[in-house]
C-alpha cells in the first residue's frame, strides 16, 4: 500500500516538484495551500504524513501541527526556508519528526521521509538480503548455503545498526553506543571481535570481506552491493 | 568608522561635562566671594558705623543713622562693660555685661540678637540685627587642614568629575551598543529576507536539475549539464547558509550551544558525514589522531562541524580528486588544535612555528565559507590559522575544557 502524503506549502511551483518527486517515489499525494486547506484535505484524504512549511498565508506550520496532531497522531516532517537554530529547535520542540529545510536534494528528501515512516509504521521486512546471505530479523538468524546460523544479541545489534545505515559509514563510536549504550573507551577491541564473528557469518569469504567493510580510522559500512 | 564616532561622542560628552563641571566651580567661588566679603551681608560694615560716633566729652555724638537700617540698633561698652551709648537698643537687653557675656555673644548672638562687635580705644561697639534676621557660625580650622584644604577639594572636584566622566562613557557605550543593535536586527533581517526568498527557487532549480540528472530518457550530455546546475545550485545554497551564519555570528545573534565533546569521536563523527554526503568521491580522506587521548573541548557541536564541512569542502573544491585529505587534531599547551590539510603533495606534519600563517582573525581569508571559520574559532574564544602554500592548511586553536 501506498502511502499517502499531504504537502502543505504556500508556493505552487515547489509544491509541485515535491508532488512529482514523491508521486515517483510511489507515494499518493494531497496539496494544501493554506492552513485552512491543509485541515480540510487532512479530513477528506487522511493522509499517513504531513511536509509542513512553516509559513503560510493564514497562519503558521508551528501552529497548524499542534492542530493536526490534537486530531490524530501522524508524522509530521517541517519543509522550509527558515534556516534558524531558533525555528528549527522549536519545530523539533513540538514534536516534529523532521526538520528539512529547503532547498533540498530529492534524494535527501525521500530518504528522510522513508526514514520517518519506517520508524512511525514499524516498516520492517522480517527478511533481508545481503548477496546470498538472508537475514531473519525475526528470528535473529542468518542463512546461507542451506544452514541456519544464530546471531548473539551483540551481533545481532551490530547487524541491525550497520543495516539500517547501509552505504554509509558508521563510526566505531556510534556502533559502541548501540551495543553498549556508552562511550568507545575499552570497547575497541572488543567490537573488533565482534565484527569479525560477523563477518565469519555473513561473508562467504571473511579473510576478504565484500559487505561489511573496514573504513579505516573512522569505522564500518555495509555495502549494499558486494564490493568486487 | 565606529570607533571614530565613539571617540568623537566620547570627547563630546567629556567637553559638556568639565564645562558643566567648571561652571559650577566658578559659581560656588563666585558666590562665596560675594557673599563673604567682612560682612557685606549686613548692610554697612561695623568699622564704618564705628567712624561715625565720635565722644563728646559728655555723651556721644552718632551720626550714622543712615548706615543702620530701621530695624537694627547699636550700643558702646566701655572697658568694664557698661553700656555707655545706645541707639535703638531693645529694653530687654541688660546695661551691664561680664566678660563671660560678651565672650559669649562676640562669637554667637545676644539674646538671640545677632551681633557684630568692633573694639575701639574707648569700649566695644555692638551693632545687633533682627532676631533670626542672621546666621552666624564660628569656624575653627587647624592651619594644617587649613593648607591641605585646596589640595582636598581638588582632589573631590576631580573624583566627582571622574565619576561624571565615567558614567557618561557608560551612557555612550550603552547608546552606541543600542544603536549597533537596532542596525544589526535591520541588517539581519534584510539577509534573512533575502536568503528566505532565495531558497525556495533555489529548492525548485537544484530539485528539478537532480531529477533531470537521473533521467533515462536524457542523452548522456544533458545529464551532465543538469548535474552542473546541481552542484552549481548546492554551491549557492551553501553561501547563503554561510552568509547567515557569518552575518548572525558577526552582530552576536548567533548562542553558542555548548556541550562537551570528545575530540576524536566528534572527528570521527565529522569525516563520516562528509564521506556519507558523497562530497568527497575520489578523494582520500584520512583522519590524523594522536595515540594518547586528547582532552574534551566545551563547544556548540553544529557550528564547530560547520567549521570543519566548511575545510573540508574548501579542499575538495580546490583539487582534483585522487589528493589526499587529512583531518587531525592534537593537545598543544592548553589548547586544542584540529586542522584540516588537503591538496597535491603529501600532507606534511604540523609546521614547527606559526610563521606561515596568513593571519588569525580570517580577515584575509577568501571567500564566506573560510571567513566563517575564523568567526566560529574566534567566538569559541580560540582561533583560526590559514597556512599558505601547497597542500592547503587550516588549524583551529581551541581552548581545552579544564576538567
Amino acid at each position: 500500500m501506498a502511502y499517502r502524503i499531504l504537502i502543505v506549502d504556500d508556493e505552487p511551483a515547489l509544491q509541485s516538484m515535491v508532488g512529482e518527486i514523491l508521486a515517483q517515489a510511489g507515494y499518493a499525494t494531497a496539496a494544501a495551500l493554506s492552513c485552512r486547506q491543509a485541515l480540510e484535505q487532512f479530513r477528506t484524504f487522511a493522509p499517513d504524513a504531513v511536509l509542513l512549511d512553516v509559513m503560510l498565508p493564514d497562519g503558521d506550520g508551528f501552529t497548524l501541527l499542534g492542530q493536526l496532531r490534537q486530531a490524530r497522531d501522524l508524522p509530521v516532517l517541517f519543509l522550509s526556508a527558515r534556516d534558524e537554530d531558533e525555528a528549527r529547535l522549536h519545530g523539533l520542540g513540538l514534536g516534529a519528526d523532521d526538520y528539512i529545510t529547503k532547498p533540498f536534494l530529492p534524494q535527501e528528501l525521500l530518504l528522510r521521509l522513508r526514514a520517518v515512516l519506517r520508524r512511525v509504521y514499524r516498516e520492517e521486512p522480517q527478511t533481508s538480503r545481503l548477496g546470498e546471505t538472508e537475514i531473519d530479523w525475526g528470528k535473529g538468524r542468518v542463512r546461507r548455503g542451506g544452514g541456519e546460523i544464530p546471531l548473539t544479541a551483540k551481533e545481532f545489534a551490530l547487524l541491525k545498526k550497520l543495516w539500517e545505515a547501509r552505504g554509509n559509514i558508521v563510526t566505531i563510536d556510534a556502533l559502541c553506543a548501540a551495543l553498549w549504550e556508552g562511550p568507545l573507551v575499552g570497547y575497541e577491541n572488543t567490537l573488533m571481535v565482534h565484527i569479525r564473528r560477523l563477518r565469519e557469518k555473513i561473508e562467504p569469504d571473511p579473510s576478504h570481506p565484500r559487505y561489511l567493510l573496514t573504513v579505516r580510522g573512522l569505522g564500518y559500512r555495509l555495502q549494499r552491493e558486494a564490493r568486487p | 568608522m565606529k570607533l571614530r564616532s565613539l571617540l568623537k561622542a566620547a570627547l563630546l560628552v567629556a567637553g559638556s561635562a568639565l564645562l558643566i563641571a567648571a561652571v559650577s566651580l566658578l559659581g560656588i567661588i563666585f558666590f562665596l566671594y560675594h557673599n563673604s566679603g567682612g560682612g557685606q551681608d549686613w548692610s554697612a560694615p561695623v568699622s564704618a558705623i564705628s567712624e561715625t560716633l565720635t565722644p563728646t566729652g559728655a555723651g556721644y555724638a552718632f551720626t550714622g543713622e543712615a548706615l543702620l537700617e530701621e530695624d537694627r540698633w547699636a550700643m558702646l561698652l566701655d572697658r568694664e562693660g557698661r553700656v555707655v551709648w545706645s541707639f535703638r537698643k531693645p529694653e530687654e537687653l541688660p546695661g551691664q555685661y561680664t566678660v563671660a557675656d560678651v565672650a559669649a555673644f562676640t562669637r554667637w548672638y545676644l539674646e538671640d540678637y545677632p551681633v557684630q562687635c568692633w573694639v575701639r580705644e574707648d569700649g566695644l561697639l555692638v551693632v545687633g540685627s533682627p532676631k533670626g534676621s542672621i546666621w552666624k557660625h564660628d569656624i575653627a580650622m587647624d592651619t594644617e587642614t587649613l593648607l591641605q584644604t585646596p589640595f582636598w577639594f581638588l582632589g573631590i572636584f576631580l573624583l566627582a568629575l571622574g565619576g561624571v566622566l565615567g558614567l557618561a562613557w557608560l551612557a555612550v557605550r550603552r547608546w552606541f551598543r543600542q544603536d549597533q543593535r537596532v542596525r544589526d536586527a535591520a541588517r539581519s533581517g534584510w539577509i534573512n529576507g533575502v536568503s528566505h526568498d532565495i531558497r525556495t527557487p533555489l529548492a525548485l532549480v537544484m530539485g528539478y536539475a537532480a531529477q533531470l540528472e537521473t533521467a533515462s530518457d536524457l542523452p548522456p550530455q544533458r545529464q551532465r549539464q543538469a548535474a552542473a546546475i546541481r552542484a552549481q545550485s548546492q554551491v549557492i545554497r551553501d553561501l547563503v547558509n554561510d552568509l547567515n551564519l557569518t552575518m548572525r555570528l558577526d552582530c552576536e545573534m548567533q548562542p553558542l550551544r555548548r556541550e562537551t565533546i570528545q575530540p576524536e569521536a566528534f572527528l570521527r563523527q565529522t569525516a563520516a558525514d562528509f564521506l556519507n554526503g558523497g562530497l568527497a568521491e575520489g578523494f582520500d580522506l584520512e583522519l590524523d589522531l594522536p595515540q594518547t587521548p586528547l582532552p574534551a573541548l566545551e563547544a556548540d557541536p553544529f557550528l564547530l562541524r560547520r567549521a570543519l564541512n566548511n575545510l573540508l569542502t574548501n579542499c575538495v573544491r580546490h583539487n582534483s580528486p585522487g589528493c589526499p585529505l587529512c583531518l587531525g587534531a592534537r593537545a598543544e599547551g592548553g589548547q586544542l588544535v584540529l586542522w584540516v590539510a588537503g591538496g597535491a603533495g603529501k600532507i606534511p606534519p604540523p609546521p614547527a612555528s606559526p610563521a606561515p600563517a596568513l593571519e588569525p582573525d580570517g580577515s584575509a581569508a577568501h571567500g564566506t565559507g573560510l571567513r566563517l571559520v575564523a568567526q566560529i574559532a574566534a567566538a569559541h574564544g580560540g582561533r583560526a590559522r590559514f597556512y599558505s602554500g601547497e597542500p592547503f592548511r587550516c588549524e583551529l586553536r581551541l581552548p581545552a575544557s579544564k576538567t
